[in-house]
């Protein structure tokens, strides 16, 4: 069976269309269809599979699909780690077009001068999606110490309180604009990429797969990267200058998040201007004095209150303890429950696996010849560890940025996944072996925060939140 | 048919099996014995480091930082990466700027270093280094030449040639050829990958230094009269590589007083950033490179201000597989002290005939072992056989010789030494 990964969001309609000029449509994938799992229409011997664009270079390096279609950002952010390993380009696409750029507040370039000068500052913080580009892109411009604060996204939003610059990938020029951001380097400039495995161009015939694909119109230009910016050299640094917080700061999270913390702010009788059920500014208006709000994702909450960028935040505890399994030192802490959006985080496999345990389960995976046993998970580190307290012997942790449907059992032999009701995993043939906690939306902290500038006012907001009851 | 067993280690990475760590051992032995006699103490620094340590301009090149191993480690919620050591001497100037700061410090370490290779090219490398921080140019550098001369002869690598540098020829002719500040690291970093397309950038865009160019780049010298020739032909083009021609006439003096053959080499480049001046190479017959290093004067900073410090590091893995086999290092004779049953008593005394044989001199094992050995003898020991009580064969077909007492036992096998 021949695998092909596709692009879920903003390009998939352009790549439903490339696909069907390939002969190769899918009327699942064309309309949007909410399995993500598609035919290839009247072709047997394929299989399609949606996914959110990070984890496509992921799938197809690990082989575990033949080809598929992304965005150039996240194909250089996976090339930026391992250029030699699992994947090659095979074609530039006639669609899909995106500018990596860096980018910063007029004011940080009034501050820290021209970006040829920016070496001469320690700590800079820039704020990205794509960590590994930028670590590349600091150190080719021999930052001093730099802080590259890797993020699930809204990175515009960072400067110039808790970034000096992010690195974005822009189909337009609105964000700048939005954000009101300069620009000071374009670093690269591609459409999307028709995408292979080496290891399977290598060993198999992908011929009916990619021979209609490389038939497709390639993009003209020169798609190699913009050499890294010209800077100065300084032999000594200077710490960079800020100003110290005045202010307590509050994150408030967007998305799937954002409804049950509005009621849970309404169950306390906290309101904030700008941040609605359904919409929200980035920087809320907030009526209390010495409080700020911004609204940011809750996978980032975590880490932004451990660094001290953020007092408070409200997340979900799914996203604390990956957190926390990643570094067992954070100060972070949970300070009160929120009791909604209740899910159980489970390690999940396919209803035909005979066993009611992981123990069970890895035995049986063993003895039919499943030397490494693959678990895939939103959260890499609460699975690893999982991966690791189960004794599974040899496994690899596949990242998902989402889109986990249907992964088990092809793709994966468990999946850490939060399930609320189970009616998924029934309809997905899916069966629970271990719960491995109970996630609700939380408010969090930093342990010390009663020894921090604003303790009174963080103190108010933690008693006020904790007395908001659970929905009935 | 035989059984394909999947090998668990992990690519780039070795093993080193008991022949390949007695020829280790030999090197750091002549290493550390070497070093000790010129006056260095060893140090060690941790495998883990914070990254940002060798990101700062002037320590590794870009090209090199793309090979390092670095992660989020479980303090890592702020960010901060630390990294596998890439490299030894980027430590060794943290451990001085903390601990020795002031002092002239000579420092010699043994460590192993991780650099991403591909394919199965080794990813772990060991490296047996020294560093001499402080004011002590040029003696400094001749004593370290001369400290990694004596540990290759003594490890049997009589023709050592010595190939000079200098980083300061380079940068000047780039500043002469008039690229721009923030350009001339970027050539410089170019260069250091060995990219010598900057050579002809140079001459293109000073067409009056062509020809000495090519006395630069075409002719290697083997003593002052090139670098005399140098001088003559530079002299009129920048102070600053006339510097760099004085510094190198100094170094290559103290080489040519051991009576080391010399190669002037100024197209040869070390793969740091942080080197600042003189560099060299230490070649054995063959060509084969055994290490090197160089001058790096702007490293080692502290409240402000650089303190010079030179250093070198010999390629241990590379040293150990040339090696030239050894058969004295082997055992001389390996005794196997069996016990006659496995009663407590013939198990002590077992033991303690093992343990007086090995105060004796003798290598003694209660398990035989597959250690190489001239000579492999069997001691059956016996408390209750009287005058057989130890009954000693060389194997696998000697004759038996028994006695009584360890006396009798030490008079069987001779002067044997392990």
């Amino acid at each position: 069976m021949l695998k092909l990964a596709l692009p879920g969001g903003d390009l998939r309609p352009q790549a439903a269309v490339a696909l069907a000029a390939a002969g190769l449509a899918s009327e699942g994938y064309a309309h949007g269809s909410r399995s993500l799992s598609v035919p290839v229409d009247g072709r047997a011997d394929m299989i399609a599979r949606v996914f959110r664009e990070k984890d496509i270079p992921v799938q197809i390096a690990l082989g575990a699909y033949h080809a598929g279609i992304c965005g150039d950002p996240w194909v250089r952010e996976f090339l930026s780690r391992y250029p030699d390993e699992g994947l090659v380009r095979l074609r530039p696409l006639e669609f899909g077009g995106t500018r990596l750029v860096l980018a910063a507040p007029a004011a940080v370039v009034a501050q820290l001068g021209p970006l040829a000068e920016w070496p001469r500052w320690s700590g800079i913080r820039i704020a990205t999606e794509f960590p590994r580009i930028a670590e590349r892109l600091a150190t080719g411009m021999r930052l001093a110490r730099p802080r590259i604060v890797a993020l699930w996204g809204a990175a515009e939003a960072y400067p110039p309180d808790d970034a000096e610059a992010c690195l974005l990938a822009l189909s337009d020029d609105e964000p700048l604009r939005r954000h009101g951001l300069v620009l000071l380097a374009t670093l690269s400039q591609a459409p999307a990429w028709l995408i292979a495995s080496r290891q399977a161009l290598a060993a198999h015939d992908l011929s009916p797969l990619i021979g209609p694909l490389l038939a497709l119109p390639a993009a003209a230009g020169d798609w190699a990267p913009a050499p890294v910016p010209r800077v100065r050299r300084f032999a000594e640094t200077t710490p960079l200058p800020r100003p110290p917080r005045t202010a307590v700061r509050l994150a408030l999270p967007d998305g799937h998040a954002q409804p049950h913390t509005y009621h849970a702010l309404q169950d306390a009788r906290i309101a904030f201007e700008g941040y609605e059920e359904q919409s929200a500014v980035r920087r809320p208006r907030s009526g209390i004095p010495g409080l700020e709000v911004k609204v940011i994702r809750p996978q980032d909450m975590a880490s932004q209150v451990a660094t001290g960028a953020f007092d408070l935040a409200v997340t979900g505890r799914d996203w604390l303890l990956d957190h926390r399994y990643a570094f067992p030192s954070s100060p972070v802490r949970e300070v009160a429950d929120l009791h909604r959006s209740r899910y159980a985080l489970a390690a999940v496999v396919s209803e035909d696996v005979p066993a009611t345990t992981i123990a069970e389960a890895a035995a049986w995976w063993r003895r039919n010849g499943r030397a490494t046993i693959r678990v895939a998970a939103e959260y890499p580190h609460l699975a690893d560890d999982f991966a690791r307290s189960a004794q599974l012997g040899r496994y690899t942790v596949m990242p998902l940025a989402g889109a986990s449907e249907g992964f088990v059992p092809e793709d994966a032999e468990v999946l850490i996944e939060g399930t609320e009701t189970g009616r998924s995993l029934i309809a997905n043939r899916l069966k629970v072996l271990e719960t491995l906690s109970i996630s609700t939306n939380c408010l969090i902290a930093r342990e010390d925060w009663p020894l921090r500038p604003g303790a009174t006012l963080i103190g108010d907001l933690i008693e006020q939140l904790r007395r908001v009851p659970a929905p009935v | 048919m035989t059984l394909q067993i999947e090998s668990l280690r992990t690519r780039g990475m070795r093993d080193l099996l008991p022949r390949e760590m007695a020829r280790f051992r030999r090197v750091e032995r002549a290493f550390a014995e070497t070093l000790s006699a010129w006056g260095y103490e060893e140090i060690r620094t941790p495998t883990l480091e914070q990254l940002h340590l060798f990101t700062s301009a002037g320590a590794l090149s870009p090209q090199l930082l793309d090979k390092v191993y670095s992660f989020l480690d479980w303090d890592g919620w702020s960010g901060e990466r630390v990294v596998l050591r890439p490299d030894a001497t980027i430590p060794a100037v943290r451990v001085y700027n903390e601990r020795m700061a002031g002092s002239i410090a000579k420092l010699f370490y043994i460590t192993n270093i991780f650099r991403f290779a591909q394919g199965d090219e080794p990813r772990e490398q060991w490296q047996c280094g020294a560093e001499v921080i402080g004011e002590t140019f040029p003696r400094g550098d001749i004593e370290l030449i001369a400290a990694g001369r004596g540990v290759l002869r003594r490890l049997g690598f009589q023709e050592t040639t010595v190939r000079l540098s200098h980083t300061g020829v380079i940068r000047a002719l780039l500043e002469r050829a008039g690229f721009a500040e923030e350009d001339q690291a970027e050539q410089y970093d170019r260069v250091l990958d060995h990219d010598m397309s900057v050579i002809h950038e140079i001459e293109r865009r000073v067409p009056e230094l062509q020809a000495s160019m090519h006395l630069l780049t075409d002719v290697k010298g083997s003593g002052p009269g090139y670098l005399a020739n140098l001088r003559a032909a530079f002299a009129a083009t920048s102070p600053r590589l006339v510097q760099a021609l004085d510094e190198l006439e100094q170094i290559a003096a103290g080489v040519a007083a051991l009576g080391c053959p010399l190669i002037i080499d100024l197209t040869m480049v070390r793969d740091f950033e942080y080197y600042t001046g003189p560099v060299f190479r230490f070649e054995l017959a063959g060509g084969w490179e055994a290490g090197g290093g160089g001058r790096y004067d702007a490293l080692v900073r502290s409240g402000g201000s650089a303190t010079p410090a030179c250093g070198f590091a010999l390629s241990l893995d590379m040293l150990s597989e040339r090696l030239e086999a050894d058969a004295s290092a082997d055992a001389t004779a390996v005794i196997e002290v069996a016990p006659a049953d496995t009663g407590p008593a013939c198990l002590g005394l077992a033991l303690a005939v093992a343990l007086e044989l090995q105060e004796k001199g003798f290598c003694a094992e209660l398990v035989g072992s597959r250690r190489a050995a001239a000579a492999r003898w069997r001691l059956t020991v016996d408390p209750a056989g009287g005058s057989a009580r130890y009954v000693m064969r060389l194997l696998p077909d000697g004759e038996p010789a028994s006695g009584a007492s360890m006396d009798d036992l030490i008079g069987v096998l001779g002067r044997a030494r392990c």
